[in-house]
């Protein structure tokens, strides 16, 4: 076993030695990143889970570094990336990805990728589209 | 101020380029002559081309101290850089399959997975995957 091997059993024996409170935070990660559209609350985490709200929050941010509720707005930013590049309008992202106001998803969405969803949109369709005339242009020399 | 670039040190750039795109899937970005035989030679993960660039720099052949503490961290099996990965088993079996030498096998680690593999150009690398 390697030395680096060692430190890391050496720290799951200090840091991860409680496996069922890890597995029932996981499960809850699980929930949030698959639930992510709906209108997912922490009463709902906390009795499905059968965890208190606070202990809930503690034990989240002890082990992912960040409260339920932050992780949520992570997971649908990352979503609402992925369906602006798809050429679907912010309005439809927004909705469609669990948020309910248009204006807090555009905050979210700039404080996290330091572009207003819109601007983003607009990048990532003449991004689509250079690399699409790129594309006929190789066709078009090897024809 | 924005974070573009991981630097990877190497001994053998054409090796790298060969084993990070072949092996590892990452696709050649830039690739620039910097004299001596040196290059500027970075490349991308095909899920994230817009993301940092991995600069695959011929350190240790030209400062003694970068080829000393490569050395150092590949003997303790110490990876410096990571790659986040989907699957962890899966990514494991699947270079295993391409004949890639792994220091540490899929292990949990509370909420995360990790693997570690030699890169064959003087690193450890770990995968991880967030449980």
């Amino acid at each position: 076993m390697t030395f680096y091997e060692q430190k890391l059993r050496s720290l799951q024996s200090t840091l991860y030695k409680n496996q069922e409170q890890i597995d029932a935070i996981i499960a809850v990660r699980n929930d949030i990143t698959s639930k992510s559209e709906t209108d997912l609350n922490l009463d709902q985490l906390s009795k499905t889970h059968l965890i208190s709200k606070f202990h809930l929050i503690r034990l989240f941010k002890k082990y992912y570094g960040l409260t339920p509720r932050q992780y949520l707005i992570n997971v649908r930013i990352e979503k609402s990336k992925a369906l602006l590049q798809k050429r679907v309008s912010v309005t439809e992202t927004c909705f469609a990805v669990g948020f309910t106001s248009l204006g807090s998803f555009s905050v979210l969405f700039k404080t996290r990728t330091g572009k207003a969803p819109a601007q983003y949109r607009k990048e990532q369709l003449s991004r689509s589209f250079l690399l699409a005339d790129r594309e006929s242009l190789k066709n078009h020399h090897s024809n | 101020m924005k974070v573009t670039l991981i630097s990877i040190p190497v001994r053998d750039q054409e090796k790298a380029l060969k084993f990070y795109t072949e092996k590892l899937g990452f696709i050649k970005k830039l690739d620039n002559p910097l004299g001596g035989g040196n290059r500027w030679l970075t490349v991308v993960s095909p899920e994230w081309p817009d993301g940092p660039e991995l600069l695959l720099e011929p350190a240790p052949n030209h400062f003694e101290p970068s080829k000393v503490y490569q050395e150092a961290l590949m003997e303790a099996g110490v990876p410096y850089t990571q790659f986040d990965v989907d699957n962890v088993q899966e990514e494991y079996d699947r270079l295993i399959g391409l004949g890639v030498e792994f220091s540490m096998e899929p292990t949990e680690m509370g909420t995360w997975k990790v693997a570690v593999f030699n890169d064959t150009c003087g690193n450890n690398i770990q995968l991880v995957e967030t449980l």
